[in-house]
């Protein structure tokens, strides 16, 4: 029987990789495969579904495929790079630690580790795995023989997600009819929202004295943070900006339908998931072009050149005003979001995979 | 609120190829608003390098030496200090009563636990005031170590209006997707012709009086120095950079330090221009003085092709150019001309020649 195991440095409910990996799991186990996830650490609700990566050794049999979830350091790292299995990496990248030196020095430690992992692992598996062509090449720079680019498995209905009616409307009481422009990702200096609230600034100088920006995420780098929240202050925009983090699934929902346009100008992304939520809400896009967030958008949105606060708000601007712009932007996020089905991702995933241990049958 | 607009076309573009070129008809438009938003005046020359400036106030990584040090310093100090007096405002009608009372009835409890965390937050506030001034001292006494200052206008500055150099450069970095950073730029002469090229550029330069002209012409320049500006300029940011100016003097360690920023900075795929004078050239054209006080040296072509291969670049044959003081060969008919033409070229080939170089190489991994 085929079998492929996953490693995952944490297992953690409501978050990407977490979810990816439950969700690929499945998709295997329904082909009839054998397939478990062992990990260094699981949080409590998930906690049945994983095993702790230092049992997998009583438990390998021949023929095993194992598949790491790589997006952060961890000893997983160590202890794939001494099995013997053929090892594939489903790469969600890492940010370069160069985005945190001066920031958090333990953050750059950890991601300068998660890379030099990153470097090790890559010439040692037998396949590449990325969520974005982006990341495919990173891996073939690092020495992986072979790359297949397949997105993380998302779950978007495409009927859009069951939307708090009641933070909907507690959001429209609060901002009237104000331009909201939003933001959805963790505070992370890759991210750049001290270049949002430039461009909020800019846009509120030459277009709309009472727009307002949105960021919602959590404070993965708190002096980062606290850096943006007070230069926005400094900038009186203490009250225009309005950051939380903790959503529930309807009140994330909630807030991206309460946005006028979704904003990304993050200098490094390996795939972007928000950009799909946006797509999946009908909030047209606004997005700087780095990393694969080009490759994610497609045309379903407005791709900018530049991240300079006037292009921005120019370009905000111009899809708040524009109906005809901003309804053909919501309609190629829909067209493009037919990439992502989950569907497809699976049975994509299952060929790759598939092709993986047919030829470990072979050579065994 | 302005009203709205008409799209660039009435319809639904219907094929991809269609959906491209409707969405560049509209990041053209974007771009023209733009242009006339700058020309008018609503958006100040110099503007969002300030909001660059003041947000690097809020960074740890944008402050520098002392001034850093002092300003985290100042946050301890600001943050020692814990507020017992917990706000009871609120929304409902019972809520701010209740408030007070928990806070009335737990104010002995707080004053008495706050007191003991005031107190160490001083203790430790004091101890960095105290390592603070040590480190304050210690550098006073290596400043007095410190290579001397030169006179600023014992550098020589070449034009880059007239330079033979320029029209190379902006082809090397003509159609960069990203924004291209021109290092030392001066009075904004190249970065004007860069941005008509339209190439997205911006320049740093140290000093405020020389880029006077820059700002007047609504180009958009920040006062600092190169190594400073790169340092707080995030990963892979820049498609390419253009490096002239003091780049000939940089100490060893500085010269380091830029390596290692230009390989952090550029993208992958990313242009670098970097224009010097040749250490021969450089020494017949300063001041002995000059000569035995600067910091550094120029290296000479090959070598910073050397030193940006081991980098991860691909570099393009050096081009030189310049003032060129070649020696003329005497003619056949003077006086043991053979001999006396090997001995020029041996001149030519050791101590004469083109003065500068250019040296265009691409950031490869």
């Amino acid at each position: 029987m085929t079998a492929v195991h996953q490693f995952v440095p944490a297992l953690l409910p409501r978050d990407a990789t977490g979810d990816h990996t439950v969700a690929l799991r499945d998709a295997l186990r329904s082909e009839g495969w054998e397939s478990d996830i062992y990990v260094e650490a699981a949080h409590e609700e998930l906690r049945d579904e994983a095993a702790y990566f230092e049992a997998y050794p009583g438990r390998a049999r021949p023929g095993d495929v194992l598949l790491y979830q790589l997006g952060t350091s961890s000893p997983v790292a160590e202890f794939l790079l001494g099995r013997e299995e053929p090892l594939v990496l489903d790469y969600h990248n890492v940010t370069p630690e160069s985005y945190y030196v001066g920031w958090e020095t333990h953050t750059s430690d950890k991601v300068a580790l998660a890379r030099r992992q990153v470097a090790a692992l890559a010439p040692r598996a037998v396949l590449g795995i990325a969520d974005s062509a982006f990341n495919a090449r990173e891996l073939a720079d690092l020495g992986c023989p072979a790359t297949e680019v397949v997105p993380i498995l998302v779950d978007l209905d495409p009927d859009g997600a069951q939307v708090d009616q009641a933070e909907r409307h507690r959001l429209a009481a609060q901002h009237g009819d104000a331009t909201v422009l939003l933001f959805v990702g963790r505070l992370s200096p890759n991210k750049c929202h001290e270049r949002l609230v430039g461009a909020l600034w800019t846009y509120r100088r030459l277009y709309d004295p009472d727009a307002r920006l949105h960021l919602v995420g959590p404070s993965v780098t708190p002096v980062y943070a606290a850096a943006v929240l007070a230069f926005a202050a400094e900038l009186g925009l203490a009250d225009a900006v309005q950051h939380r983090a903790g959503l529930t699934a309807g009140e994330l929902a909630a807030w991206y339908e309460d946005a006028d346009v979704f904003v990304c100008l993050s200098r490094h992304e390996g795939f972007c998931i928000p950009l799909l939520e946006s797509m999946q809400a009908g909030t047209p896009i606004v997005a700087f072009d780095a990393g694969a967030v080009g490759e994610t958008l497609g045309d379903a949105g407005l791709l900018l050149r530049s991240d300079r606060p006037a292009t921005v708000a120019a370009a905000v601007d111009r899809v708040h005003r524009d109906r005809v712009l901003a309804s053909r932007l919501v309609a190629a996020g829909h067209r493009r979001l037919e990439d992502f089905t989950a569907a497809s991702t699976r049975r994509r995933f299952v060929e790759v995979l598939g092709r993986v241990a047919d030829r470990t049958r072979v050579v065994a | 609120m302005t009203p709205d607009v008409p799209g660039p076309g009435a319809d639904p573009p219907s094929d991809a190829s269609e959906r491209i070129r409707y969405l560049d008809d509209v990041m053209a438009e974007i771009d023209a608003e733009v242009r006339r938003r700058r020309a008018s005046g609503d958006l100040p020359a110099g503007l969002e390098a300030e909001l660059d400036e003041l947000f690097l106030e809020f960074s740890p990584v944008g402050l520098q030496g002392r001034a850093r040090l002092r300003e985290t310093l100042a946050l301890v100090d600001g943050s020692a200090y814990v507020d017992i007096a917990v706000p009871t405002a609120s929304n409902k009608a019972v809520g701010s009563y209740v408030k007070r009372l928990i806070r009335k009835g737990l104010g002995w409890y707080m004053n008495f636990v706050v007191a003991q965390i005031v107190k160490f937050a001083w203790s430790v506030s004091r101890m960095f005031h105290v390592v603070v001034d040590h480190v304050e001292a210690l550098e006073a006494a290596v400043e007095t170590h410190r290579s001397p200052d030169l006179p600023a206008d014992a550098i020589p500055v070449p034009d880059p209006a007239t330079a033979w150099w320029t029209a190379a450069a902006i082809e090397a970095v003509r159609g960069v997707p990203d924004r291209v950073l021109v290092a030392d730029c001066g009075d904004g002469t190249l970065l004007g012709a860069l941005c008509s090229a339209g190439v997205d550029a911006y320049g740093v330069d140290p000093s405020d009086l020389v880029l006077e002209p820059a700002l007047a012409r609504g180009l958009d320049v920040r006062s600092e120095g190169t190594i400073d500006h790169l340092r707080v300029v995030a990963g892979e940011a820049l498609g390419g950079m253009v490096l002239t100016g003091s780049l000939q003097w940089l100490r060893p360690n500085e010269r380091e330090q830029l390596l290692e920023l230009l390989t952090t900075r550029l993208v992958v795929g990313g242009t670098l221009v970097l224009h010097s004078t040749t250490p021969e050239g450089w020494a017949a054209s300063v001041s002995p003085v000059v000569r035995d006080l600067a910091p550094g040296r120029p290296l000479h072509a090959e070598t910073w092709a050397h030193l940006l291969g081991s980098r991860g670049f691909a570099v393009a044959d050096p081009v030189a150019g310049g003032g060129d003081r070649t020696l003329a060969h005497v003619g056949p008919e003077a006086a043991d001309a053979g001999t006396v033409n090997s001995a020029i070229d041996v001149l030519n080939e050791l101590l004469l020649g083109p003065t500068e170089y250019l040296v265009v190489a691409t950031r490869e991994r």
